[in-house]
């Protein structure tokens, strides 16, 4: 590298990472929940224990590994300025952590106490964390659909963590509210609104450009996302249309729309020129999978009313859903991240390129592979213990053994960071 | 003279590596043609903050054709 290049200011590697490392084991606690739990736990969507887990991974999992990614994401792929990442993050995440631990606690215990505190610390710490990304996005001059993806996805965690924090605060002081109107669109806005918004707007740059597909077709992304939330708000106004078949009529365009981002994604990956199958690749093919299959099932349970009335095959759903498209996803995304943003903040100390490990040697190809494997049988496992209760505890320790796997790699990876660091800083390769 | 750089079946960070070795023996009045699907920011940055100057043209297959050349002085 010439030696007179200087990198920008990217915010410190620490801020990114201390996100990430925090959200595997949260799908540890929640794997050894179910286990804990057994198969009972799984009985329908309203049971103390899937509450519990759907928010351990909901919040644990995918929101810190999303605010951590978008932390680093905003300069890199928009060219935006967060203010002050260092501070907003040691702010934001210790108090998520810890509203999160009392929001599952109060879910799991029935705690109206602990549900009451959790709330107002949820909106301190994702309303400052709103605000701030807010701001940087709405001052990037850059532009693009990834950019308009991610300024609908930060105002959709908005509205979810206040719908949530609505439901909260009723049940902690019983007041009358339309609870499962507004918990359907809770999940709609946290799961499409924010989750798939911003993996949308986030596979526009990344899957291209790690994955070595064509880019996404230019009518996709520009009509993606505003069908999205527009398909959302249609969802949210079933508080105000008194008619049965209104939730049908929206719920089945939104699922084809899910099913054609997924679909187009595999599409790209299938025609790209050079193939290669790395982890990331494989995470991401089991995640559209899963998404296909997500709203396949979710299209049969609006049209065939028997099947969907069997209070299980919501919490099937929610296993395709938040195991098997979210945290393959996810999972897919850090193992790309985590080596290169390694490479990125090894670059900035200054040293020759040639000193400079490949990313490859981050972390260990056939580790991520082998606990991709766990996680795929782990997600098969959790599908199968909605319909065979006695597979639950087998399935909970699959998937915690997974997570902690993952987390284990990302140690890894932040271990090898750091010796190359101290290698690079030892040698006096940096100025 | 101008030296090509497609990176759009490259994995990151090659194509960044590649532009940042081709910078080095970059001499005035030649320019650096760099192919990819995306934008690159934290390469643009790079340019910006050690006086290279860059155009970007938007292909209708979705490559984005990035022409980098050193200002004078």
């Amino acid at each position: 590298m010439h030696p007179s290049l200087s990198f920008d200011q990217a915010p410190p590697i620490s801020v990114p990472y201390r996100f990430f490392l925090a959200a595997p084991w949260f799908g540890v606690m929640a794997g050894i929940l179910l286990a804990w739990s057994g198969g009972d736990a799984l009985a329908s969507r309203w049971t103390p224990e899937v509450l519990a887990l759907t928010h351990l991974i909901a919040l644990g999992f995918m929101l810190q590994t999303m605010c951590g990614a978008l932390f680093q994401f905003i300069p890199v792929a928009v060219g935006g300025n967060v203010w002050r990442p260092k501070l907003v993050a040691n702010t934001v995440q210790p108090l998520l952590l810890l509203a999160t631990l009392l929001l599952v606690a109060g879910l799991l215990f029935s705690r109206p106490g602990l549900l009451s505190a959790a709330a107002p610390l949820f909106l301190l710490a994702i309303g400052g964390f709103v605000v701030v990304v807010a701001l940087a996005l709405w001052r990037t001059p850059a532009t693009g659909m990834t950019l308009w993806a991610l300024r609908m996805a930060i105002g959709s965690l908005a509205i979810t963590v206040l719908l949530g924090s609505l439901m909260v605060e009723a049940l902690a002081y019983g007041l009358s509210v339309p609870i499962l109107e507004l918990a359907n669109i809770h999940l709609a806005w946290g799961l499409g609104g924010w989750a798939l918004m911003l993996l949308a707007g986030v596979s526009y740059y990344v899957v291209p450009m790690f994955q070595l597909t064509r880019p996404y077709p230019l009518w996709f992304t520009r009509w993606f996302g505003p069908l999205l939330l527009l398909l959302l708000l249609a969802w949210s106004s079933q508080l105000l249309v008194d008619d049965a078949r209104w939730p049908l009529l929206v719920a089945l365009p939104l699922l084809l729309l899910v099913s054609v981002y997924a679909g187009m994604t595999l599409w790209l990956q299938y025609t790209r020129r050079r193939k290669i199958h790395d982890a990331t690749s494989m995470c991401f093919r089991m995640a559209m999978a899963s998404m296909l299959a997500f709203a396949i099932s979710g299209a049969t349970f609006f049209l065939l009313p028997e099947l969907g009335a069997d209070p299980r095959f919501v919490v099937w759903l929610g296993m395709l859903a938040f195991a098997g498209v979210f945290v393959s996803a996810i999972t897919g995304m850090m193992y790309k991240i985590v080596p290169f943003l390694n490479w990125l903040h090894l670059q900035r100390l200054g040293a020759p390129l040639s000193s400079v490990p490949n990313m490859n040697k981050m972390i260990p190809p056939e580790a991520m592979t082998g606990q991709l494997r766990l996680h795929a049988l782990a997600v098969v496992l959790l599908l199968a213990a909605v319909w065979q209760p006695g597979l639950a505890r087998l399935a909970g320790v699959a998937f915690a053994a997974s997570c902690a796997w993952l987390g284990w790699n990302l140690v890894g990876a932040v271990r090898r960071y750091q010796t190359f660091r101290d290698r690079i800083r030892a040698a006096g390769l940096h100025h | 003279m101008t030296t090509v750089i497609d990176g759009r079946e490259l994995q990151p960070p090659e194509p960044m590596e590649r532009t940042l070795e081709a910078l080095d023996t970059l001499a005035e009045g030649d320019d650096l043609l760099l192919l990819l699907y995306c934008q690159p920011h934290p390469l643009f940055n790079v340019l910006r903050q050690n006086g290279y100057a860059w155009n970007e043209e938007l292909r209708a297959d979705g490559t984005r054709e990035i022409r980098i050349r050193k200002l004078p002085g």
